[in-house]
């Protein structure tokens, strides 16, 4: 095994001609698939990865440098399909990791065939025109309870602040697993994750993204993958699932497993709505202006498709 | 002549005489200091161990010590990683030549305990095997391999051990049709077989009618046999009369049975009233125990009510003479407590220790029958019997006091925290071992009177009667029965009790002298805070809590203080070992729905505090999610688990990330840490566990690396 595959607990299991490769967000690790995996060991080559920072790998191994940016794990997700030898794959990622599924297919689009994103955001601050689902005094609370885990960990104290502590709902749907890492890493993990704003970039991507949504995300509110539908420069298509929380292939997997299974089956037809909507990505973001009501209309439509 | 020798030291004592005493000592730390005093004392130490376990890293096995040669009691279940498939992962050419030379290590070992996650483990184990082992333990908490062909598990092991005495399987999962046929195909070896444990806690569904037959006509010799089964009659295989007909008729010679219903093991609080009636009638209980002269313990834990049994019981006490342990699970009407006449279990007077679950007619008047009856017993278990008051159980706690050390008290209704703390207040300064569960009731009056007694004119009185004589506040209450007489106990024994008569109205101080152990079961969301106030102020013997925290979180508020209480603790000033079970403590892991809580923080209000106790020792179950199978640390558990610098050992029954065990190493002490996932099913694969293996021996190579200044 090479120190890529050691470092970050690859597994590739099951059977078929073609790879799906599932990374998962950040405080849990790989397997926060376990449901999943089963229903599609027998028809793929499933790769499992856990990213570096996540409570199953080395602690040595995590670098702040690399990892105080999004691209950090962009690197590692290609050194890893290079290592496997994947030359086309289906990229499932959860959270944040469906990011950095973004940024590595915009520097190697050939790689990816498809992108799944569960539960992803581009940005969690809210900004003008634009409804992240946290606003900077969450964030605040979140970062000193964060800083004060470290301070405890670094002087050999309990780290206490759990994310039940929080105020915000949004912050306490988000960060219970940020709050299950290292409080070193966690400090690291989570200015990277609320410092970055992935925007600007979007229309970068060429590869069909497919992006599942839950219902009721107190952490990705559903007016972020309206924007990701729209400011993608492939084509996307988006279904919003009846779920519950951040994170819904644990909570509840009969309604995720088969959402998931129907995006990796089949792929985006080119329709006439389709269409449509790539007019819109020529447009800025006053087109986000769509209230609620017609907006959630349309992603009835994209889910009836 | 030494004359200018002013001191012998224990030196020049002669080999002979050191062995003897070395032979004695059984403490592990003492032995291992010892070795290192001389040469001499280094051989004698290592020719006296006979009992060894051993706690490595499975990688390092080639470096097994070999000084150990006289050790007979082998337990390598332990080793690193926990659940290891010795010999197994991989298979190599090595494998037969590392098992040779763990044999080589031990060559006179009789009795092993061992993980078999394969059964390739064993194969290789036993393939040159020990030609003296005798007694055998299994343990194995993870599933069993698929595809595995039935009996695989056991085929090699009788076929090469022809005289293995003894069976443990009860922490072994396995397939209870694995086991019959692979005894009835080796009668030869069975027949050596006189304990066979098959007790497995893991079992859902138990041994059935059958295979229970097919055991005991294959193990005629038993003398232990303890089995899983099924009692309900809705069942297929369900144990009634035939299969106890057939237990007596094939192992005559048992001293030890002990039948329980799966339904025990997963609920073992139980509810008191499972209405379904066993089908075991009178003849066939009565049978069962004519069959079997020399019982010395009996179990029979039924889940479901046997009715009636008084009169069977009294079969007991005449045909089973030896009879000093039992234990009854719903068992109905075990001493009808008419008059003053003694039936039922209360005529076994022999018995040193009786357990009573859930039997709903056993009234005080039934207890106070018990304790006049049964006057020797040192240990009694009561739970799930709603009829039982403060009252009686005080009775029958005085008319025990000369032998009673053990007691246990659970679900009982009228029988709250302080309400048991009061009803032993006689015998408080002799019980070295109690269980109690913490129920807190509002308007506990903690002043309660101690009053004169007298045991010599009891034999007349009858229940209603003896009740009263103990139970009143008022001292001095004088009626003709109740002149003070001398005790025929003993005058130490009167004189305690005459001093502490002299105050009247006040208890006779709070120390519970001889408490070394004490056992608490709680449910999730009550404070342990009160547990001094309620009686148990004063425990200056106390080494060792066992705290079992059970309940549901889901849906429960966030708790209104931010500790559960454990730093109350400190008050018992020699307290050093703990357990703390939260395993039954159930919630959320990550997916708790918006508003509820998640496990880390209820982890946070368990442990907060734990750092204030000087614990030498802690096992500790974490709270678990069923939904996805996890038991695990969360980041504030570690760091409150960090704080206890004192701690020796630590043992988790569970899982964590490797990030939380390098917390660990910062307690100073600190030599023996393991994850333990000894509930089934242990987390087989990557999918569903955290620690993996390599930062399994990263952590446990870092715990290693430290100096050690003990």
């Amino acid at each position: 095994m090479g120190i890529v595959e050691e470092a970050h607990n690859v597994k590739v299991l099951g059977k078929g001609n073609r790879y799906i490769v599932l990374a998962h967000g950040f405080g849990t690790d790989q397997s926060v698939w376990k449901h999943f995996v089963p229903n599609i060991v027998d028809d793929f080559r499933v790769v499992l990865y856990d990213n570096m920072g996540a409570g199953t790998t080395n602690p040595e191994y995590f670098d702040s440098e690399r990892y105080s940016s999004l691209e950090g794990y962009a690197y590692d997700l290609l050194a890893i399909l290079e290592e496997i030898g994947i030359d086309s794959c289906i990229f499932v990622g959860h959270s944040v990791s469906a990011m950095i599924g973004v940024i590595a297919s915009i520097s190697r689009p050939d790689l990816f065939h498809k992108l799944i994103m569960v539960s992803s955001s581009p940005r969690y601050l809210n900004d003008v025109n634009y409804f992240g689902g946290f606003e900077q005094e969450d964030l605040n609370q979140l970062f000193k309870a964060i800083a004060d885990n470290y301070k405890a960990w670094c002087f050999g104290f309990a780290p206490l602040a759990v994310g039940g502590d929080m105020d915000s709902v949004a912050v306490q749907e988000f960060s219970r697993t940020l709050f299950n890492m290292r409080p070193d890493i966690a400090l690291i993990v989570s200015r990277t994750i609320f410092q970055s704003d992935m925007r600007q970039i979007l229309n970068l991507v060429t590869v069909p993204c497919h992006i599942i949504q839950a219902e009721k995300d107190m952490a990705v509110p559903v007016m972020v993958s309206e924007y990701l539908h729209q400011h993608l420069g492939g084509p996307s298509i988006v279904e919003v699932m009846a779920t519950d929380g951040h994170l819904p292939q644990l909570s509840s997997p009969d309604i995720v497993i088969p959402v998931l299974l129907k995006h990796i089956q089949l792929n985006i037809e080119s329709t006439s709505c389709q269409r449509n909507y790539n007019t819109f990505q020529n447009q800025d973001a006053s087109s986000t202006k769509a209230t609620n009501a017609e907006t959630s209309s349309l992603m009835k439509m994209e889910a009836d498709l | 002549m030494v004359g200018n020798n002013l001191a012998t030291s224990v030196t020049q004592l002669p080999e002979e005489i050191l062995s003897k005493v070395f032979a004695g000592i059984t403490h592990t730390r003492t032995r291992n200091s010892l070795s290192l005093v001389c040469q001499s004392f280094y051989r004698l130490e290592r020719k006296t161990r006979t009992s060894l376990t051993l706690r490595g890293n499975a990688r390092d096995l080639y470096r097994i010590p070999t000084s150990f040669t006289h050790v007979t009691n082998l337990d390598v279940s332990l080793l690193s990683p926990w659940g290891h498939a010795l010999f197994c992962s991989p298979i190599t050419a090595d494998s037969p030549l590392l098992a040779q030379r763990l044999r080589n290590a031990f060559p006179r070992v009789t009795s092993l305990t061992l993980y078999v996650r394969h059964p390739q483990t064993l194969q290789l184990l036993l393939f040159n095997h020990w030609p003296d082992l005798r007694q055998l333990r299994l343990v194995r908490w993870h599933q069993r391999p698929q595809g595995l062909q039935p009996g695989s598990d056991f085929a090699a092991l009788f076929s090469r051990c022809r005289s293995l005495t003894s069976l443990d399987l009860s922490s072994f999962y396995h397939w209870p049709e694995d086991l019959p046929p692979v005894l009835s195909a080796n009668t030869a070896a069975t027949a050596s077989l006189r304990r066979l444990n098959l007790l497995t806690t893991s079992f859902t569904e138990g041994f059935k009618s059958n295979q229970i037959e097919s055991i005991t006509s294959s193990c005629p010799n038993l003398e232990h046999f303890l089995v899983a089964c099924n009692f309900d009659p809705r069942y297929i295989g369900f144990v009634g009369d035939e299969t106890l007909f057939a237990i007596a008729s094939n192992c005559p010679k048992l001293k030890l049975l002990h039948m329980a219903d799966t339904s025990s093991f997963t609920n073992p609080r139980g509810d008191e009233e499972a209405g379904e009636d066993a089908r075991l009638n009178r003849g066939t209980l009565e049978a069962l125990f004519s069959g079997l002269p020399l019982l010395e313990e009996l179990v029979l834990d039924v889940c479901k009510n046997v009715t009636e049994s008084s009169v069977s019981l009294e079969m007991l006490s005449s045909k089973c003479p030896n009879l000093k342990v039992v234990k009854l699970g719903q068992f109905q009407g075990i001493c009808l407590a008419i008059g003053s006449r003694l039936d039922g279990i209360a005529l076994c007077h022999g018995l040193r220790s009786l357990s009573v679950n859930n039997c709903g007619d056993l009234d005080d008047m039934g207890l106070i029958e018990i304790g006049r009856g049964c006057s020797r017993l040192v240990k009694f278990e009561i739970q799930g019997c709603k009829l039982v008051t403060e009252k009686g159980l005080r009775t029958m706690a005085c008319l025990l006091r000369r032998t009673l050390i053990d007691v246990k008290v659970a679900s009982c209704v009228n029988l709250d925290a302080a309400a048991t703390l009061r009803a032993f207040e006689p015998i408080q300064d002799r019980i070295e071992r109690l269980h109690f569960d913490c129920v807190w009731k509002e308007n506990d009056n903690f002043g309660h009177g101690f009053c004169n007694f007298d045991l010599n004119a009891l034999d007349g009185l009858n229940g209603s009667e003896l009740m009263d004589s103990f139970g009143r506040d008022e001292c001095g209450e004088d009626t003709s029965n109740r002149k003070r007489q001398k005790c025929v106990y003993g005058s130490e024994a009167d004189d305690s009790f005459l001093q502490s008569n002299g105050n009247s109205n006040g208890y006779y101080g709070n120390s519970w002298d001889k408490l070394q152990y004490l056992s608490l079961w709680i449910k999730v969301g009550d404070l342990l805070t009160q547990l001094p106030s309620a009686g148990l102020e004063d425990c200056p013997n106390l080494e060792e809590i066992c705290i079992k925290v059970e309940g549901d979180c889901r849906g429960q508020p966030k708790p209104a203080v931010s500790e559960f209480g454990l730093s109350i603790l400190a008050c018992y000033p020699q307290l050093s070992k703990m357990q703390l079970d939260c395993g039954d403590t159930k919630g959320f892991v990550y997916t708790a729905p918006s508003g509820q809580m998640d496990l880390s923080l209820w982890e946070r209000f368990f442990l907060n505090g734990i750092g204030s106790l000087s614990l030498n020792e802690l096992h500790y179950w974490p709270p678990q999610d069923e939904d996805v199978n996890q038991r695990c640390l969360s980041l504030p558990a570690a760091g409150l688990l960090q704080e206890c610098y004192t701690l020796r050992k630590l043992f988790i029954h569970g899982t964590t990330h490797e990030h939380f065990m390098n917390f660990f190493l910062k307690i100073p002490n600190l030599r023996d840490v393991q994850l333990r996932e000894d509930y089934y099913p242990a987390p087989e694969n990557d999918m569903s566990t955290e620690m993996r293996v390599g930062s399994c021996s990263r952590f446990e190579d870092a715990l290693n690396r430290r100096q050690i200044c003990d």
